[in-house]
């Protein structure tokens, strides 16, 4: 019984489960559909697949006359019934009808009636032409020049930084990191559920087989125990390091295919926005925004503190994938067979589930007291206190960080020896229905 | 004799789970490089102490001595064991799952492929080393089971119920590889129900009955503590000139008239010898054969427990 056999215990359970085909298959499927996300949903914001020919139904026709259409929208303004027009899009090309009711000037609203849904941008890009021309023609009725009126506008942006002590250049901040974040804990949530629940059918699967009892002649069981449980976890880490590396390969390579050009042309424009934009045309400086906010995105992702978020990450993975692990090996050793286990799963994975759903409201209001309070109870801490972390910790509250992975350890600590106790009996007891009462009976043998 | 004549010393041991007491201050000693029968009906605790000498579990009281000194884990290496619930990991290949299991026991890389090529070229199994487990027969599978449990070389190798479900060719098989395994020294305890197969293998036994040894010693002591003073005897003549000769000592059990040679079964009475009954016989009649009728392993077994030993392992 040596630190050796543990070795050869991990060893087992890593490399019989690297080597699965599963193992392998979703090693790489996971980041190819991770970059496949990723780059479709940039794709979308940068490509529109069709030209939109948009028939516009004007009430107060000939008012919206001068409509002009801009990159790859044209409007032609109608005078005609909405029916009448309903009919003429069937028979036609027209790819969506712009209805303009009469009161338009009141209620400022109009409708799109469209056979296959354009993009969000379209939609922005026909609310702003419309807007604007609203304006325009109110202003000339005020009698201000159009100009004058562009004076008056004050385009405004906020740029947030964080504050990095005197004399430091602060860190300019933006929502990405704490979507990362949100990531991340996503990620916790799942890598700490599938690999605790391959510990739980580790154990079952020794249970059952009737290997346990020559292994555990050889090895104490609390050694079995801990092997299958580090082995796994290697297992779950090394899944991740590999789907973070395949996916920022992989995106890196897929956004220089996919949408290279454009991102140059982006990065060109960045200059042009120090330009006084008065003199742009509007679908013009709309199409710079997209484009420097896509600039921005690559800017904002290396702006990212990574060595913090990856530590972040470890630590919480490994804290609550010991914690979660140890009681799902318990839960193993307790049970004859896989369907036995669901009375015990679902109350020691509710708070897990739990921290999962509200992670959404963490994510709105991160210092909010649930916030704040599921970050540090240790059964939901890995997932809150995750994303937390990536909207940044002011150093006034990093005592809840403290405190969390404090208390978390220690509730790993004591759960790993709980479930030893539990394991050492249970993986030795056949046909007998483990109630909680029984496994506190357990606890307590002397074995 | 070896250096110590007990390898095993089971000294007191008691064992609780709750409210049952599955070992009641068991005491008995284990010879070394003999075959040891460990018998007793199920549920008698046979299991538990075996579990109590691998240490997969501990005394509540008692001890157990390894060569004079208390079991301690690095004694593990010198233990092979095969338990009645056995298994390997069914995905696993064959060749690994045997190095793992080895090499658990505190064996060196190349020393385990040393040994289990022996084994495997021994039992000839080499064919199957890259073969899934699930791909084996349940015989090729406890053959495997065997090896494992034996590869590591052990001083003590503990065989609980190790024929159940092996087809008569590997049952002889495996009989001669543990006689072969016992004629190298190493001390073999062997736990049964089957009456037969402790007849013929072992030297040694110890009875426990609800958690309670009944008793232990070698296998001839033990039967002769059972003796009936029976006799079976073979003769030529009639059951009267026979009855004639015998005296108040001696009470006739059993009789089967022949047409040359008639049996009887004598019972002793009163400290009477066989040799007294051999004198009285032949002093009349002609004695064709004469013997001690010894009760048979499965006859105390019963005796001692009220139970019928089964064959087949349940538990």
């Amino acid at each position: 019984m040596s630190a050796n056999n543990t070795w050869l215990i991990i060893a087992r359970e890593y490399l019989t489960r690297v080597k699965k085909r599963s193992f392998i298959v979703m090693s790489i499927l996971g980041p190819l559909i991770m970059a496949g996300v990723l780059i479709f949903s940039f794709w979308l914001s940068l490509e529109e697949s069709e030209d939109q020919k948009i028939l516009v139904v004007d009430d107060n026709y000939p008012y919206f006359e001068a409509l002009e259409g801009g990159d790859r929208i044209s409007y032609e303004v109608m005078d005609m019934s909405l029916t009448k027009a309903e009919h003429l899009l069937e028979a036609s090309d027209y790819t969506a009808i712009l209805y303009l009711p009469s009161n338009i000037l009141q209620s400022k609203a109009g409708q799109l009636i469209f056979k296959k849904q354009p993009s969000f941008r379209v939609q922005r890009q026909i609310e702003e032409s419309i807007q604007q021309y609203m304006e325009i023609s109110k202003i000339q009725s005020f009698n201000i020049s159009e100009a004058d009126y562009r004076r008056l506008k004050a385009p405004f942006t906020l740029a947030t930084f964080q504050f990095a002590g005197a004399g430091r250049e602060a860190e300019e901040t933006s929502m990405l990191p704490s979507v990362v974040g949100l990531v991340f804990g996503i990620l916790i949530y799942l890598f700490i559920f599938m690999y605790s629940v391959q510990v739980m059918r580790g154990v079952i699967e020794e249970k059952t087989n009737r290997i346990i009892e020559v292994i555990i002649s050889s090895v104490r069981p609390f050694q079995l125990m801990m092997g299958k449980i580090i082995g796994v976890g290697a297992v779950g880490l090394t899944q991740f390091f590999i789907w973070i590396m395949l996916t920022v390969v992989l995106f890196a390579v897929g956004q220089r295919v996919v949408i290279g050009e454009k991102y140059v042309a982006g990065s060109q424009q960045q200059v042009m926005t120090e330009v006084v934009q008065e003199e742009m045309m509007e679908d013009e400086r709309l199409n710079l925004t997209q484009l420097s906010d896509s600039d921005n995105l690559f800017n904002k992702i290396r702006r990212i503190n990574f060595p913090l978020m990856l530590g972040a990450f470890l630590f919480y993975f490994l804290g609550g994938y010991f914690l979660y692990s140890a009681m799902m090996a318990a839960v193993g050793s307790a049970v004859d067979n896989d369907t036995d286990t669901q009375q015990f799963v679902l109350p020691i994975t509710f708070p897990l589930l739990f921290a999962y759903i509200m992670s959404f409201s963490v994510f709105e209001n991160p210092s909010g007291d649930l916030a704040v309070w599921m970050s540090i109870i240790p059964f939901t801490s890995p997932i809150i206190m995750m994303i937390r972390i990536a909207f940044g910790i002011e150093s006034g509250d990093m005592w809840q960080v403290y405190l969390s992975m404090t208390l978390l350890i220690l509730t790993f600590i004591i759960m790993v020896w709980i479930a030893g106790r539990i394991y050492r009996v249970g993986i030795l007891m056949y046909g007998k229905k483990a109630s909680l009462k029984e496994l506190y009976k357990w606890i307590t043998y002397n074995i | 004799m070896p250096e110590h004549q007990h390898i095993l010393s089971i000294d007191g041991v008691s064992k609780r789970f709750g409210n049952f007491e599955a070992l009641k201050h068991v005491s008995f000693n284990i010879p070394a490089e003999e075959i040891f029968g460990l018998l007793g009906p199920n549920g008698a605790g046979k299991t538990t102490l075996i579990r109590t000498i691998t240490q997969i579990t501990a005394p509540d009281e008692g001890a157990i001595t390894f060569k004079g000194k208390g079991l301690h884990s690095n004694h593990t290496q010198y233990f092979g064991y095969l338990p009645e619930e056995r298994g390997l990991y069914r995905k696993m290949k064959v060749w690994d799952q045997a190095m793992y299991l080895v090499r658990l026991k505190g064996l060196e890389k190349h020393e385990a492929a040393q040994r289990l090529k022996e084994w495997f070229e021994r039992l000839s199994m080499t064919e199957w080393v890259n073969k899934s487990v699930e791909d084996l027969s349940k015989g090729m599978q406890q053959k495997l089971q065997f090896v494992i449990a034996v590869a590591n070389d052990p001083k003590v190798l503990i065989l609980d119920e190790p024929f159940s479900g092996f087809d008569p060719v590997n049952t002889e098989l495996i009989k001669q590889e543990i006689l072969r395994i016992k004629d190298q020294g190493t001390t073999i305890i062997f736990s049964t129900h089957n009456m037969s197969s402790v007849e013929e293998l072992c030297d040694s036994i110890a009875l426990l009955n609800k958690g309670e040894k009944v008793i232990d010693g070698t296998v001839e002591d033990v039967k002769s503590t059972f003796r009936k003073s029976l006799y079976e005897v073979r003769f030529k003549g009639s059951k009267m000139a026979f009855a004639n000769l015998l005296g108040y000592r001696f009470e006739i059990i059993d009789f089967q008239e022949g047409s040359v040679v008639s049996n009887a079964v004598v019972k002793a009475h009163d400290g009477a010898t066989g040799n007294q009954l051999v004198q009285l016989i032949t002093s009349g009649l002609e004695l064709v054969s004469f013997q001690e009728k010894i009760p048979s392993m499965h006859d105390i077994f019963i005796d001692l427990v009220h139970e019928e030993p089964t064959t087949t392992a349940e538990e």
